[in-house]
């Protein structure tokens, strides 16, 4: 006993150690949105963008990095000082009519990205030689007990599976022995391509597709959903801000690896990419023969988290928009109305995935496109909240988060506007 | 009767009919002897600011344009009171408590209703109704109402259960909250761990010890620490000596060390001593989850002594239907219950009515294995003695089977302890 009542002391006067136990207990909303960002319609968007446009489009991930950081970092901070979800603000700041279009805007971007991950289960199928019916409801049905059973660990479990299926992307990427000179010079500024008005255009709308699926509405919304949920403390606010950054650069760091191996691979044999086969291609220097069905497994774990995680944030933003913030606990969970849009989402992604001719590569550009476009709107919100004085108090926006973000919207907003006019005309 | 949000938006005009601006706020005053707050005035937002114009000065305000009664230049303009309600700032979209169901809930609408000339707060609607009326589509939702879901038009609540809470830190409660000391603990914590940080510091300094102590064991141990820091050193240290030991020490144990040797030396000495003591244990072991206010008697006593003496301590207590039974060195030598004691002949000795075989842990035996033994023998409490036998807690069985026990099951299960009164 007397050994006991040591350890104990020990413990509660170790203040390092209690920092590293605080720095744990924080490590989570950040970087499970940050690795959710990376779903299916994530490693399909990087593969196309590595396929058509090589090296060039990670130049964008140099702008993209801190602006995940720091968006998600708004998001954090909203919620941990307001002790309210970023849809919650919304409601009581600007009524029901504004929640109501903000909330259909995500629903319908939402319902986009899960009918991205159901083709993905799709296209894996096919890679795998399953038949797809029985598979596809056989997903759905288990991601319909994920959300009701689920626990803590078969979530890390299956974030650890997508985890090791990026590290095959980095091991091939440095298998491939690519120019690294020009894949980190294109970090700082694209070059080494001819621009032709055809490139310049795949660049703007795949360019749209990679911005979407790394910084989405509902990541916004989830990871403030997120922090409220896990009660959270102002106390924890600086560990909380390094986590956000850390998440942002942990997704990009993976992003930049698939985009190299596919660049290395397909880019560089001029292989437009139109299924699963031929994506597959960008890890076969570290699987070898292996490479389609490690594809395969690596995307059905990505798209089996981007199936349970972007239903739920869409159930959680309607409950804070239309309910109370405080119902991200059992009670709302285990209401009708949590289940239904669980099941209309699921239910409605399966359906357009049944239409003919819908490719998973082309769908993901399109839906995470669409995302990117919807980004302004819900920066705006953010952006507007995090900034106010009177809410925020000392921990409301510096000049330089506040302006490095507007800009980012605005240019988004222009962007947006020339993929249109790029789609309509061009494509 | 009008809603609030219908009313929001429409042009106020002066006594020639000119617009001078549009409805952006209702004013309404709470009164001490009427349960509903009466519209005292309205906000005018246009585009030269903000006009503040007194009910008394409008011809109609439940009407489409609303005309002032007098020239706008002839109007004083309206002073906020420090208690003045602003229906749409202060309540419209936001959470508030509903006190008949102990339960947070958020205002879709807000219900004014005309008595005796004076308009004045009725209800507020929280039901999806009240919803398809923000968006314009109210017809739609009856309709749809009256088909599918006859549920969906009750969601209204009266004012009488309302306490408005509000978001922002500089804003107050405006209606003290009287009806909360009515409520059961378990469901204020309940409301509390639904509110934010600026609320519930609100509501908590609305509670008397008593209940600020009952309030605090109701709630998770680092959510407890936190709600602590609301108050000053003080405070906190008189509502630790009004919880029972078990619970202080789980909440100290939750406090960085200085914080907690400041706490415990503005205890009194006796509650001190006894969490010094507890604070010693691992948390997961019987040490840590005993309380020390268990009934202890002498076996020399006898049932009518006993009844006696349990009347007199019985109140300060956690736990009142084991009465353990120690010799002179504090030695665990049996047990009996209250309703043994009862059944018991008035002058019959301890000694012999008690049960000699007396199921115990130590202060080091594991939570699981408390939980398994006060599951097998159905216990509702089990005493923690040392090597020695000494008598030195009991682990009640909620205590025991908490954290072990899925949440849901243990809401199933009937509240043995600390529910009385």
């Amino acid at each position: 006993m007397k050994k006991m009542l040591l350890l104990r002391d020990r413990w509660m006067t170790n203040r390092a150690l209690q920092r590293v136990v605080l720095i744990l207990s924080v490590f989570g909303p950040a970087t499970i949105a940050a690795m959710a960002d990376n779903d299916a319609g994530g490693v399909a968007t990087y593969s196309v963008a590595g396929a058509t446009l090589g090296n060039p489009i990670l130049f964008l991930l140099f702008i993209i990095t801190p602006l995940l950081g720091i968006t998600q970092e708004m998001g954090m901070r909203l919620t941990l000082v307001t002790r309210r979800g970023l849809a919650d603000l919304i409601r009581e700041r600007y009524g029901v009519k504004v929640s109501l279009f903000i909330f259909l805007s995500l629903f319908v971007a939402n319902l986009g990205t899960i009918t991205t991950e159901v083709s993905a289960i799709r296209t894996v199928s096919g890679m795998l030689a399953i038949p797809v019916a029985p598979f596809l409801i056989g997903m759905l049905l288990i991601a319909f007990v994920f959300i009701t059973k689920g626990n803590y660990r078969l979530t890390q479990t299956i974030m650890l599976i997508v985890s090791l299926f990026y590290l095959t992307y980095i091991i091939s990427a440095v298998k491939t022995h690519p120019d690294w000179g020009m894949a980190i010079s294109n970090l700082f500024y694209p070059h080494g391509v001819a621009w032709t008005s055809q490139y310049m255009a795949s660049y703007l709308v795949i360019g749209m597709g990679v911005l979407g699926t790394t910084i989405t509405p509902w990541g916004q919304f989830f990871i403030s959903s997120f922090a409220f949920d896990k009660k959270m403390d102002k106390d924890t606010l600086k560990y909380s801000q390094l986590e956000t950054y850390w998440g942002a650069f942990l997704t990009d760091f993976f992003s930049f690896f698939m985009i190299v191996a596919t660049a290395s691979t397909l880019f560089v044999r001029h292989l437009t990419l139109t299924s699963g086969e031929q994506a597959a291609e960008a890890i076969r220097p570290f699987a070898g023969d292996l490479a389609g069905t490690l594809f395969a497994v690596g995307v059905l774990a990505a798209a089996f988290m981007g199936l349970v995680i972007v239903p739920l944030s869409t159930a959680y933003a309607f409950s804070e928009f239309f309910g109370l913030s405080g119902s991200l606990d059992s009670d709302y969970q285990k209401s009708k109305t949590f289940y239904i849009l669980f099941f209309i989402q699921l239910v409605l992604a399966a359906s357009i995935t049944a239409i003919p001719g819908i490719s998973l590569f082309h769908f993901a550009i399109a839906t995470q496109t669409l995302n990117a476009m919807i980004l302004p709107l819900v920066f705006f919100y953010l952006i507007n909240l995090t900034s106010n004085k009177k809410l925020m108090g000392e921990h409301s926006n510096n000049a330089f988060q506040k302006y490095f973000t507007s800009a980012a919207s605005v240019v988004i907003v222009l962007a947006s506007v020339f993929t249109v006019v790029a789609v309509i005309f061009r494509w | 009767m009008a809603f609030v949000s219908e009313l929001a938006g429409r042009p106020v005009t002066d006594i020639d009919g000119t617009r001078i601006g549009f409805l952006k706020d209702l004013v309404a005053r709470p009164y001490k002897e009427f349960s509903h707050p009466v519209v005292d005035a309205i906000v005018v937002s246009s585009e030269k600011g903000e006009n503040a114009i007194p009910y008394a000065d409008l011809a109609a305000l439940l009407s489409a344009a609303i005309p002032l009664k007098r020239p706008l230049a002839e109007i004083a303009p309206y002073e906020f009171r420090e208690d003045d309600i602003r229906l749409v700032e202060d309540v419209l979209d936001k959470q508030i408590l509903d006190t008949d169901d102990a339960r947070v809930v958020r205002v879709n609408d807000i219900e004014l209703i005309r008595v005796n000339g004076n308009v004045v707060v009725s209800n507020v609607d929280i039901g999806v109704l009240g919803i398809f009326r923000r968006i314009g589509i109210e017809r739609i939702g009856l309709w749809f109402a009256r088909r599918f879901h006859p549920d969906l038009s009750v969601g209204t609540i009266s004012w009488d259960f309302v306490e408005p809470l509000v978001h922002d830190k500089f804003m107050r409660l405006k209606v003290p909250v009287e009806k909360l000391a009515e409520l059961h603990p378990s469901d204020i914590a309940a409301i509390i761990s639904d509110l934010n940080r600026a609320e519930h510091s609100e509501l908590l300094h609305k509670l008397d010890l008593k209940q600020l102590a009952d309030t605090l064991e109701e709630v998770e141990p680092d959510f407890q620490a936190d709600l602590l820091e609301h108050f000053t050193d003080e405070k906190a240290a008189d509502v630790l000596e009004e919880m029972a030991p078990d619970e202080a020490t789980d909440l100290l144990a939750e406090l960085p060390d200085e914080r907690r040797q400041d706490l415990l030396k503005l205890m009194q000495t006796e509650e001190a001593e006894e969490v010094r003591e507890l604070l010693r244990y691992a948390e997961d072991t019987a040490g840590g989850l005993m309380t020390t206010e268990y009934v202890s008697v002498l076996p020399d006593m006898t049932a009518a002594q006993t009844i006696d003496h349990l009347r007199k301590v019985g109140e300060e207590a956690e736990l009142v239907y084991y009465v353990y039974v120690t010799d002179e060195g504090e030695h665990l030598i049996g047990v009996f219950s209250v309703s043994d004691l009862i059944i018991a002949q008035p002058l019959a000795l301890v000694a012999d009515f008690m049960h000699k075989r007396v199921v115990s842990v130590e202060l080091g035996t594991q939570q699981e294995e408390i939980a398994q033994i006060v599951a097998k023998y159905n216990l509702i409490a089990v005493p923690v003695v040392d090597p020695e036998n000494r008598l030195h807690g009991v682990v009640t069985a909620d205590d025991a089977l908490d954290k072990i026990l899925p949440t849901a099951w243990k809401k199933r299960l009937p509240h043995f302890f600390g529910a009385v009164e």
